[in-house]
């Protein structure tokens, strides 16, 4: 389980997180929504230690990790895929996937060549494309790359930020449809970040509405997409 | 004819010392994102202490592999005291914007040789000292000719090519190497994969301080040993890690030879006075028709 707890971040005199507290219950999709600026990707940037927090509290499975550094953070089993389909564009598709296990070829040298035909197998697309470039891939397929890269690395938590970006509504579907069954089947912790309220609340169980780096909801999932005036408030839909 | 077979034979040598720079240069280029102008101070510092070492009676080959050993461990030591550093944002308020990030290592780069050669010039007097080579430097003879190719070229050759093939090997087909090439491309998404960046950036400028050293060594028994002679050698190398595009080994090796006949044939055919002229021009053409230098990769984002 992930619990965070007053957690404050700020960017100069800018406050991103105003005292953010929510938590990611185990095996479950728990997903942060709200406009654009309320502090969705900042949250996701200072679990994964790529951000400090100004303040506050971050504990993943009753251990705090606020001022870990990122490579020690995913050795604790939590993996970020930024917002923005981020792989390398100049390594190869093989490479970037194999980037994500580089620290587990010492300790589980059995277990890596596993996890990466487990990436081909959920995302068929990636072995077809296996030695071109990422930069040459479709926007989808960058974003599939990006998730295989972090779970290549076997996390127990998923932090996803905004895979609909930019994306098709059918690919967006069929990518949001494999991180549910991943984390169905496996006991994946997922928590998912989206402007695209919809979608992301479709397959959550528990939805969090963040305003200006502050929780004004924190509801489970089906209860959060039923209120209009939430919706209408904040989402402005 | 002879002429044309000596000037391809010294171009041959010449060029292997420059790809070797080069290669150096492309090391920290693509394991740390940052081009060195302190390289040639480094491998001058190393070369410096081999040479104390062999006049003070050790074997041509201890100095050797010290120097080496050397490079390699002063190359590592700037990028953990003055690199890294600089590279803190936290600490930095220089390094605001994104061209800042990328322009300020450069300076300090420059202003690391600048330290290297007055501590040089202090600890080993600034005139210039020879340096002895491992081989012959008495040309071969074909025909009745002495032509200008020594046995000390073809170890200076084959020690490039050899240094070409492990580090273009390391790079492709090592975990290590891939760590390297994912840090200098991007270093967020590499920390997030887990790998420890700090490190692989040290151990990029560990290895391109070795091979600069190596660099050093082959080309001070010809050009002898003071804190400036090897500046002229970055120059040249530093062109022809452009030209054969600055992230590609096999490439920094091409634009070695490319440079190294280039010269070698101005000098031979026309006048040594006009050398320079024709390296900027050659370094004009690549950039206009190749602006990513011949082997450099071309730009594979879409859209």
């Amino acid at each position: 389980m992930l619990k965070v707890e007053n957690l404050i971040t700020r960017f100069g005199s800018v406050v991103a997180l105003d005292g953010v507290s929510l938590t990611a219950e185990e095996s479950k999709i728990t997903t942060v929504i709200g406009a654009n600026g309320a502090g969705k990707s900042t949250l996701l940037r200072t679990i994964s230690g790529l951000e400090h927090p100004a303040a506050g509290s971050i504990t993943w499975q009753g251990q705090s990790i606020v001022g870990l550094h990122p490579e020690d953070i995913v050795r604790m089993g939590v993996a970020h895929v930024p917002e923005g389909h981020s792989v390398i564009s100049e390594l190869s598709v093989e490479e970037n996937i194999a980037m994500g296990s580089l620290f587990r070829r010492r300790k589980f040298k059995d277990d890596v060549a596993n996890a990466l035909d487990e990436m081909y197998q959920l995302f068929p697309r990636l072995q077809e494309r296996r030695k071109q470039l990422a930069g040459t891939l479709s926007g989808g397929e960058r974003q599939m790359l990006a998730i295989s890269r972090a779970l290549v690395s076997r996390p127990q938590l998923l932090l996803l930020d905004e895979p609909s970006l930019g994306l098709a509504p059918l690919v967006v579907e069929q990518i949001i449809d494999s991180v549910n069954i991943l984390c169905r089947s496996t006991g994946l912790t997922v928590l998912l970040v989206e402007q695209n309220a919809n979608t992301a609340l479709g397959v959550a169980d528990h939805g969090v509405l963040l305003s200006l780096g502050k929780v004004v909801a924190d509801r489970p999932a089906s209860e959060l997409k039923a209120d209009a005036n939430l919706r209408a408030a904040y989402l402005g839909y | 004819m002879n002429t044309f077979l000596a000037a391809l034979f010294s171009g041959t040598s010449r060029g292997a010392i420059y790809a070797l720079v080069a290669l150096g240069l492309v090391i920290v280029w693509r394991g740390a994102g940052i081009v060195n102008f302190a390289q040639m101070g480094q491998a001058m510092f190393s070369t410096y202490i081999a040479s104390t070492l062999i006049t003070q009676g050790y074997s041509y080959w201890v100095g050797f592999i010290v120097a080496i050993i050397a490079g390699a461990l002063l190359g590592a030591l700037l990028d953990i005291l003055v690199m890294r550093p600089l590279s803190n944002k936290k600490k930095s308020e220089l390094l605001s914007s994104d061209s800042m990030r990328a322009a300020v290592p450069v300076i300090a780069s420059l202003g690391i040789l600048g330290v290297l050669q007055a501590l040089a010039g202090i600890i080993w007097a600034a005139e210039e000292r020879g340096f002895p080579a491992p081989a012959k430097q008495e040309g071969f003879t074909v025909a009745g000719n002495v032509m200008p190719f020594t046995s000390f070229d073809v170890f200076v050759i084959s020690l490039v090519l050899f240094t070409l093939v492990v580090t273009s090997l390391f790079f492709r087909k090592t975990g290590i190497g891939l760590a390297m090439r994912a840090t200098a491309l991007n270093q967020e998404v590499a920390k997030l994969s887990g790998i420890r960046t700090n490190r692989t950036r040290t151990l990029s400028w560990a290895i391109s301080g070795a091979a600069s050293s190596l660099a050093g060594l082959l080309i001070t028994p010809t050009s002898n040993l003071s804190p400036n002679t090897l500046d002229l050698v970055l120059i040249v190398g530093f062109t022809a890690a452009v030209v054969g595009g600055l992230d590609s080994p096999v490439g920094a090796v091409l634009g070695g030879l490319i440079l190294g006949m280039v010269i070698s044939f101005v000098t031979f055919f026309d006048t040594p006075e006009d050398v320079f002229i024709s390296i900027l021009i050659v370094l004009l053409l690549v950039l206009i028709l190749r602006p990513r230098g011949i082997l450099g990769r071309k730009d594979s984002r879409r859209v």
